[in-house]
């Protein structure tokens, strides 16, 4: 690719920030980026925790062992991403997570015939297994996969959830970034469509109130009806959480709500 | 040499004795008032030294207390506010309830930083106080008028110069939620207006003639000019452009309406209450407070084309918390309330626990359900009169709940006796805290913590060691602008508060007060107003939410449930209990009282 892809550019933010912010949409946990020694980061949201993973080039087990190492006792599942990502749905997290009940170790994701252990789901006490199939250097998520219970998924049975089918009907939530080329395929598409709604002295009377607007980010819905996330405007996502950082990112689905920042009465 | 009284300041204060007819005047010292600076603050004090331990609130040895601040009298914006403090009939517990009016101005330049009353007339009256000179008038032709006709009548019987106080119906026969009234604004929360009442004492008349100089007439001009300035900016663009009507389809869409007396969080009439659609709704005039350059009161044609004020505590409270959806009929109830003198969040909490107890036949008035505007008219006109089962809803959801029982205490949304504001407390966990832990009970005023909830700096739905921190933050500057006294809608418009309060009271008072004094004198007002609660029995126990929102949780349009727990919750109060250096009691350690100087407030009053 030429550069690091957590610091490529998506539409004003980072690859990374992407699909961190995505991730911490569907958790309520810890997010952990692990990052090799020396990786300068970009910016990432708040909530995000980085840890370093001291042993480079050891693939991908000795990431999933830093990272499941820094979660510890916060959680008992986790979600595992790559940062190549950038069409991850909300959605996909939340239904790879659901099905990682007590019967099963790992939920892993077969799409396109290819199995995707880094669009998976793992119970965060598979540590030790990990740590020691890394000690006996047998580095590859197969070794993994065959010490414990793993729930395969296909595609097709994904896709039988209407909610994410209506949301993400490809399953490109786990279409990634391999060379340049998929990058530029990537960025050029249009942003999803997504739902404004202005309340209050953001309302006017001269636009309707309900929009559809195609926006990666908050700040590019903001933009898209004439408005500035500042001290005095904040956006409601799907009518949950308040947000001023324009940088977070939006989905297909999404309803935004701008209000007024000042909601006293 | 020092100057004394201060700039902004007379140094002291009326007491009347309705019980004589007679009043006298009582120092008050440099070190009280740039300890608790006025309004709420200076009203504490005064409850502090002038009520008697455990009286009841309607006796007629209660005080009741006009405070006024330093900065009443300036040209600053929003500067026109009193406020009324004593003991509340409804909570049991210390009440403070502003308003801006004329009432401020003219009360102030009798010469006095407060008036405090106590005792009670011998038949309904009026009192006129003149400068230094107290009289009491009969008024029996008055009693049982509104407050609007009460002031009307005074004014053109006494003259212009003179500014009036009154209660309405409510006040006269006791409901424990009645406002008092001057320039058809309230002083609402917490029912001093049965307090006036008791006292068989309708309205106060006050004409003032004196003056109050300022250290600094040039400097607190300059800053009245660029405050005036900055009100216009869009910090101050929703009160002025819509009121604050407008929260109603904001709250409605990020699930923070409280509908149908709390089971849920949005409701689904909510477009038929929308301000900018709906023509009962749409303004037909503009007003503002006396001194105020926002302009935040929206008229809207009422009964009889009455015009009507209407802002969303009213709407929210007397609409959706009541499932009513009928706009024309929110109006008419708003100003129903306005006539009786109800305070229209008590009104509203009391009725839509009423209409949750009749659907479970828990009482019995098969008439009373949710979303019937007319039964919610017939509410509120037997509450004004105590009549049917008005007399019961009187005594407000705390103390009906106790009477009615079988359960029914669980959904009474009320923190110490006081109705919960328009704010959910379980998409606003800040807020949740700050709703149980105020001095005044469920109150959005004294604790404006839901602005930590929509800041976006955390999330609201998971209450920890922020949303604690945005509580404290917000209830202490709430504590100075209430003292100040600056209208809470200026809020976002000073963006480094404490310092430029300090810079506007050091041009008024001559004082060398900083942020840093600032800051510890808020917190020195939050204590004294919870050390008043303790000294009239308060316990750990009433800074608690009710068990409904404790035990139901809310499901968020994005999936997510809200849900608050009680071991969060009472995370939270321990943090908070903390974080405000008192004993996991809720008592301030020794520490804190000797830190903030608050052991005059149990020793050295001389009583």
């Amino acid at each position: 690719m030429g550069s690091p892809k957590a610091a490529l550019d998506w539409h004003g933010s980072t690859l990374l920030r992407r699909v961190t912010g995505i991730v911490a949409r569907v958790v309520t946990g810890p997010v952990v980026v692990v990052s090799a020694p020396g990786q300068t980061l970009p910016e990432l949201a708040s909530r995000a925790e980085v840890v370093t993973d001291a042993r480079e080039g050891r693939g991908p087990l000795q990431g999933l062992a830093a990272g499941l190492e820094a979660i510890g006792d916060r959680a008992q599942r986790a979600y595992v991403s790559s940062t190549d990502v950038p069409l991850l749905h909300p959605r996909f997290v939340e239904y790879v997570l659901r099905r990682l009940g007590d019967d099963f170790d790992v939920v892993l994701p077969e799409i396109g015939g290819y199995r995707q252990p880094l669009s998976a789901a793992y119970r965060v006490d598979l540590l030790g297994t990990v740590e020691e199939l890394i000690a006996a250097d047998m580095i590859r998520p197969a070794f993994l996969f065959e010490r414990c219970r793993v729930l395969h998924v296909d595609g097709e049975a994904m896709l039988e959830d209407r909610t994410l089918a209506a949301v993400d009907p490809r399953l490109e939530s786990v279409s990634n970034l391999n060379e340049p080329a998929d990058y530029e395929r990537a960025r050029a598409l249009p942003g999803p469509e997504v739902q404004v709604r202005r309340f209050g002295p953001l309302a006017r009377s001269d636009t309707p109130r309900l929009q559809t607007v195609r926006a990666w980010s908050l700040g590019e819905a903001a933009a898209a009806v004439g408005l500035a996330l500042d001290e005095h405007i904040v956006a409601a996502l799907n009518g949950d959480q308040i947000i001023r950082d324009s940088q977070v990112p939006l989905v297909a689905g999404d309803a935004i709500a701008f209000i007024a920042a000042d909601a006293g009465g | 040499m020092r100057r004394f009284p201060p700039g902004g300041y007379f140094g002291k204060v009326l007491i009347v004795d309705l019980s004589t007819g007679s009043g006298r005047t009582a120092p008050l010292q440099e070190s009280v008032l740039r300890s608790y600076i006025g309004g709420a603050g200076l009203g504490t004090w005064l409850m502090h030294r002038y009520c008697p331990a455990g009286i009841d609130p309607l006796d007629p040895r209660a005080p009741l207390a006009f405070v006024f601040s330093p900065l009443v009298g300036t040209p600053l914006t929003t500067s026109a506010k009193f406020a009324v403090v004593g003991k509340s009939p409804l909570t049991g517990r210390l009440t403070d309830a502003l308003a801006s009016s004329h009432f401020a101005i003219a009360g102030k330049l009798t010469g006095h930083d407060a008036i405090v009353v106590h005792g009670a007339c011998e038949q309904p009256s009026v009192l006129v106080i003149d400068q230094g000179d107290v009289s009491i008038v009969p008024a029996a032709d008055l009693w049982g008028s509104s407050a609007e006709h009460t002031e009307a009548t005074l004014r053109e019987r006494m003259g212009p110069a003179w500014r009036c106080a009154a209660i309405g119906p409510a006040g006269e026969r006791g409901v424990r939620y009645a406002t008092i009234s001057h320039d058809g604004r309230h002083a609402g929360r917490g029912g001093l207006g049965a307090v006036m009442g008791s006292k068989l004492c309708k309205a106060i008349a006050v004409r003032g003639r004196g003056r109050v100089a300022s250290a600094d007439p040039a400097g607190v001009l300059a800053a009245s000019k660029d405050l005036r300035e900055r009100s216009f900016g869009p910090a101050t663009a929703k009160y002025r452009e819509l009121g604050t009507m407008s929260n109603l389809l904001t709250f409605n869409a990020i699930s923070t309406l409280p509908t149908r007396n709390f089971s849920a969080a949005t409701f689904e009439g909510a477009s038929a209450l929308d301000v900018g659609e709906v023509s009962a709704l749409k303004q037909v005039a503009r007003s503002s407070c006396a001194s105020c350059s926002i302009g935040c009161e929206h008229l809207v044609k009422g009964p009889g084309a009455k015009k009507t004020r209407m802002e969303y505590e009213n709407l929210f409270a007397l609409g959706p918390l009541c499932g009513v959806s009928d706009a024309e009929a929110v109006v008419a109830a708003s100003s129903l309330c306005d006539e009786l003198g109800l305070d229209t969040i008590s009104t509203g909490g009391t009725v839509a626990w009423a209409m949750e107890c009749a659907e479970l036949g828990l009482i019995d008035a098969p008439w009373l359900r949710f979303g019937d505007a007319d039964a919610l008219l017939r509410a509120i006109e037997q509450i004004g009169a105590r009549e049917g089962i008005g007399d019961l809803l009187a005594k407000g959801s705390r103390a009906a709940a106790s009477a009615v029982g079988n359960g029914s205490e669980a959904f009474a949304a009320h923190v110490k006796g006081l109705e919960l504001p328009g704010y959910e407390p379980r998409t606003l966990q800040s807020m949740a805290l700050g709703l149980a832990v105020n001095a005044r009970g469920a109150d959005h005023n004294r604790s404006g913590a839901y602005e930590a909830d929509l800041s976006g700096d955390h999330d609201r739905l998971n209450g920890g060691e922020s949303h604690v921190a945005g509580a404290i933050d917000t209830e202490n500057r709430a504590a100075i602008m209430d003292s100040l006294i600056l209208c809470k809608f200026l809020r976002k418009v000073f963006a480094d508060p404490y310092p430029e309060w300090a810079t506007l009271l050091e041009r008024v008072t001559g004082w060398d007060v900083d942020a840093d004094e600032l800051e510890r004198t808020a917190e020195r007002i939050v204590l004294a107003k919870r050390m008043f609660n303790l000294r009239e029995g308060w316990t750990r126990a009433e800074d608690w939410l009710p068990d409904r929102f404790l035990s139901e949780s809310l499901e968020l349009e994005s999936g997510r449930k809200a849900t608050l727990t009680a071991d969060r919750l009472d995370a939270m109060i321990s943090s908070y209990y903390r974080g405000r250096g008192l004993e996991p009691t809720g008592v301030p350690r020794p520490s804190t009282v000797e830190e903030l100087e608050l052991q005059a407030l149990t020793t050295d009053l001389d009583k």
